[in-house]
């Protein structure tokens, strides 16, 4: 018998805890879409405590992997997707306190479930070294910046879908509510399918000694498995969409859904407050990077497509604050900011070479 | 001389426009003399100091200026023919559209290779290879037309900023604490609870002071409570930081250097662009076991550091074994100065290769003057995002009105959901109390 706060178990205690939460997030996911259903308020209450335990396991787990790896968990993918899936867990809770969006669980619980399970996939043990560049206080300060911004992103984005169902609810619009969930669904399909048939391509990584510039040799399999995936995953998420769109339009689901104001305001608050939090989360990079590079900007794909992320959502705060935009428009681009995030995100490690390639893990 | 004078007239052109009310129906004879010898010479040095540089290409950065110039030129054109250049400057439309533009460009540098990597890619065998390079678009953050947008939103922003300073600092300093009866019934959100009197103005201030407001009785008996009274101010303080961190941007790409410099170990090398030499006394590398499962799977390098000295006119500055998050910055002139203008040249540890004679360690070595002003940028635009979203001004006014009615308004800048919650706290808690105090009396 070791010791029972060995390395190793404290390892084994990681991974039981992560497996708890993903499971309670799953768990979660069915009693939110359930609380739709049935529309008792006792079902959302259950989620909501089985939720927070949830996370609970999930920090800990986060805990635990920064104590037995030594630094703070936002070195691979999976430790990336995981602290990804922990921040929109967090915000929906800490945002179901101060407004009535219990229902909005039903399309965020899910979401979160969905991102820790890919996590999950790419476990990684904790006894991977650091690169010598991630070797920095400056590595837990930007990446926790950064995924909490993109978890508040991800709440604006939820907030602002359901404000288009919601809407197209209440105008009868049904053909609006199935091709909104469509066109969600299809999006999140090419995502997700480009994202995993890159998993399984094999390109040959090549470092130029000289520039330090990192690239990737796709070879045609390659790019057959990664258009291939993109587009088996449209196709599956098309339908899936569709038959979500037909049920939310079969059910009158607008009496359980949030009201139009809350939210208008819950998608606007996601981005007034993880605008600040994209901004800190660039600029402490810009300062590492200086630190480690060198240089504090070097258009590097993934600071020019944050960059393209932050003049997004910046824009969006200029047609709301000084246009007055509200509403629809407002929530549209909510909708597409996430696409702008999850290219940022997932897209730039995947599919551009530069210095941050790295991160793919 | 000219210059002067077209910036005079175009000046009092404007405050006309604004005075008459009505939009500016073209130019007078002497505005188009003007116009014209500012296009005119404008253009004039654009072309010379174009065809300048692009024979004499990496003597001097000169593409920020020709951009300054492209962007004059197109401004004067416009005003030549009979726009008025100050309102499309100012208006937000332009601010937005130079966004998306800047957005979009951005996507298509990411897609074409940039810099050196494009000589190693296929697209120089590409037929459009000519086109695309001429147009820039394999050094598309450094083009011209890129830089162009970039000071047109400069311009913009510049003007916005002017624009809005009053009404801000009015709002910020000089709040309107004494206001009239009509004043607080037409603010978006306005309420009035009968009988409530002095009493409830008590109370008022009560619960308000409670909810944090700062509260502020003015000289005619109507009182102010405000929350996030600097969120204006942070705004224009995270505004005002884009034109540090550009004006820091443009002084390093002008002015600064950036060169990878490869020493062997016991080498001494010069450092181009400075009066510098450096030596690698010995470079190490670090390698850590990769554990996967309780088992090593392979070794990666996790450290590697250059003992490192720099001379200046063979006499040594300082000596420090540098490693990749710890770079050695070396001050050559006057410390003040350094500090000020950010004129230390930086040792980056940049990354290592095995030739047939050794190891060579490879630094990045730089020095780029505007720095202080792009951390005191970046400092501005982390407060100022900060607390101009996160403490929304919130006002609301307090009078009691005729017949013992108390008068509450109030107006947020944003996030007008939350302080409605605060104001229907307010006028809830107020309805409650006097309600029990009508109880008590009767």
């Amino acid at each position: 018998m070791g010791n029972i706060f060995s390395h190793d178990m404290l390892t084994r205690y990681e991974e039981i805890l992560f497996i708890v939460a993903v499971i309670s997030y799953l768990v979660c996911s069915g009693i939110f879409i359930w609380y739709l259903i049935l529309k008792n308020e006792k079902v959302a209450q259950l989620g909501t405590i089985l939720l927070t335990m949830g996370l609970v396991a999930h920090t800990v787990a986060l805990a635990l992997r920064w104590g037995t790896s030594g630094h703070a968990p936002m070195s691979n993918t999976y430790e990336s997707l995981s602290m990804f899936g922990w921040g929109i867990v967090l915000f929906f809770l800490i945002a179901q306190r101060f407004y009535p969006i219990r229902a909005t669980g039903a399309l965020v619980v899910p979401t979160a479930f969905l991102i820790t399970s890919v996590a999950g996939v790419f476990y990684q043990g904790p006894d991977i070294p650091l690169a010598p560049a991630l070797q920095s206080i400056w590595l837990w300060i930007h990446v926790t910046i950064a995924m909490l911004s993109y978890g508040l992103f991800a709440l604006a984005f939820g907030a602002g879908f359901l404000y288009i169902i919601q809407e197209n609810l209440l105008k009868k619009n049904y053909k609006g509510v199935v091709s909104a969930f469509t066109l969600l669904f299809a999006a999140l399909g090419v995502v997700l399918g480009l994202w995993l048939g890159s998993m399984l391509a094999e390109p040959v990584t090549v470092q130029d000694p000289i520039t330090r510039t990192v690239g990737n040799d796709y070879s045609v399999s390659d790019y057959v498995k990664i258009f291939g995936g993109g587009a088996i995953g449209l196709v599956v998420l098309l339908a899936l969409g569709y038959f979500a769109g037909k049920g939310a339009s079969k059910r009158s689901f607008s009496s359980i859904l949030p009201s139009l104001d809350v939210l208008d305001e819950v998608s606007y608050r996601g981005v007034a407050f993880g605008f600040p939090l994209l901004t800190i989360g660039i600029v402490t990079g810009a300062i590492w990077a200086d630190q480690a590079w060198g240089r504090w900007w070097g258009w590097d794909p993934k600071e020019t497509w944050s960059f393209i992320t932050w003049l997004f959502y910046g824009g969006y705060l200029h047609t709301r604050l000084t246009m007055g935009w509200r509403g629809k428009h407002s929530a549209i681009l909510a909708v597409v900011g996430l696409i702008v995030v999850l290219i940022t995100y997932l897209g730039v490690n995947f599919f551009f070479s530069g210095l941050h390639s790295y991160a793919s893990g | 001389m000219s210059a002067d004078k077209v910036a005079v007239k175009i000046e009092t052109k404007n405050t006309e426009t604004v005075s008459t009310g009505k939009p500016s129906a073209g130019n007078s004879g002497s505005d188009i003399l003007f116009y014209m010898i500012l296009v005119v010479t404008l253009l004039l040095t654009d072309v010379v100091l174009s065809i300048y540089y692009y024979r004499n290409q990496g003597a001097f950065d000169m593409r920020w200026i020709l951009a300054a110039l492209d962007v004059s030129a197109i401004l004067s054109v416009m005003g030549l023919a009979g726009k008025r250049v100050g309102h499309f400057l100012t208006s937000m439309k332009l601010a937005l559209t130079m966004l998306f533009v800047v957005a979009i460009l951005s996507i298509i540098g990411t897609w074409l290779p940039q810099g050196d990597a494009v000589l190693d890619s296929g697209w120089v065998k590409n037929p459009l290879y000519d086109v695309y390079r001429t147009l820039g678009l394999f050094d598309a953050y450094h083009s011209r037309w890129f830089l162009a947008i970039l000071y047109l939103l400069a311009f913009n922003l510049s003007f916005c900023i002017f624009k809005r300073l009053p009404t801000t600092y009015r709002h910020t300093l000089k709040p309107r604490v004494d206001v009239k009866e009509k004043f607080i019934v037409n603010q978006p959100l306005a309420a009035e609870i009968d009988g409530a009197g002095e009493k409830g103005m008590v109370i008022a201030r009560e619960t308000l002071s409670g909810m944090r407001y700062r509260i502020r009785p003015g000289q005619t008996g109507s009182v102010m409570a405000e929350k996030g009274s600097y969120s204006g101010l942070a705004s224009i303080a995270f505004h005002v930081s884009f034109l540090f961190i550009g004006i820091g941007a443009m002084l390093g790409a002008v002015f600064g250097f950036d060169e990878a410099v490869e020493i062997r170990e016991g080498q001494t090398v010069d450092v181009r662009g400075t009066n510098l030499k450096a030596t690698n006394y010995d470079f190490q590398v670090k390698y850590t076991d990769v554990m996967e499962e309780g088992r090593m799977t392979g070794s990666m390098p996790t450290e590697y550091s250059t003992d490192l000295e720099v001379l200046a006119d063979g006499q040594s500055l300082e000596r420090k074994v540098i490693t990749v998050n710890g770079p050695l910055r070396v001050s050559t002139y006057n410390p003040v100065l350094t500090f000020l203008a950010s004129l230390k040249v930086n040792f980056h540890q940049a990354s290592y290769y095995q030739s047939d004679r050794g190891v060579v360690s490879v630094l990045q070595v730089n020095q780029g003057p505007g720095k202080s002003l792009i951390y005191l940028g970046f400092f501005l635009m982390m407060g100022g995002i900060c607390f101009s979203l996160y403490f929304p001004h919130r006002r609301i006014w307090l009078k009691v009105g005729d017949s013992g009615k108390l008068l509450v308004g109030g107006r947020a800048n944003r996030a007008k959901v939350t302080f409605q919650r605060d104001f229907e706290r307010l006028t809830s808690e107020l309805r409650v109390k006097m309600g029990q105090e009508d109880k008590a009396h009767g």
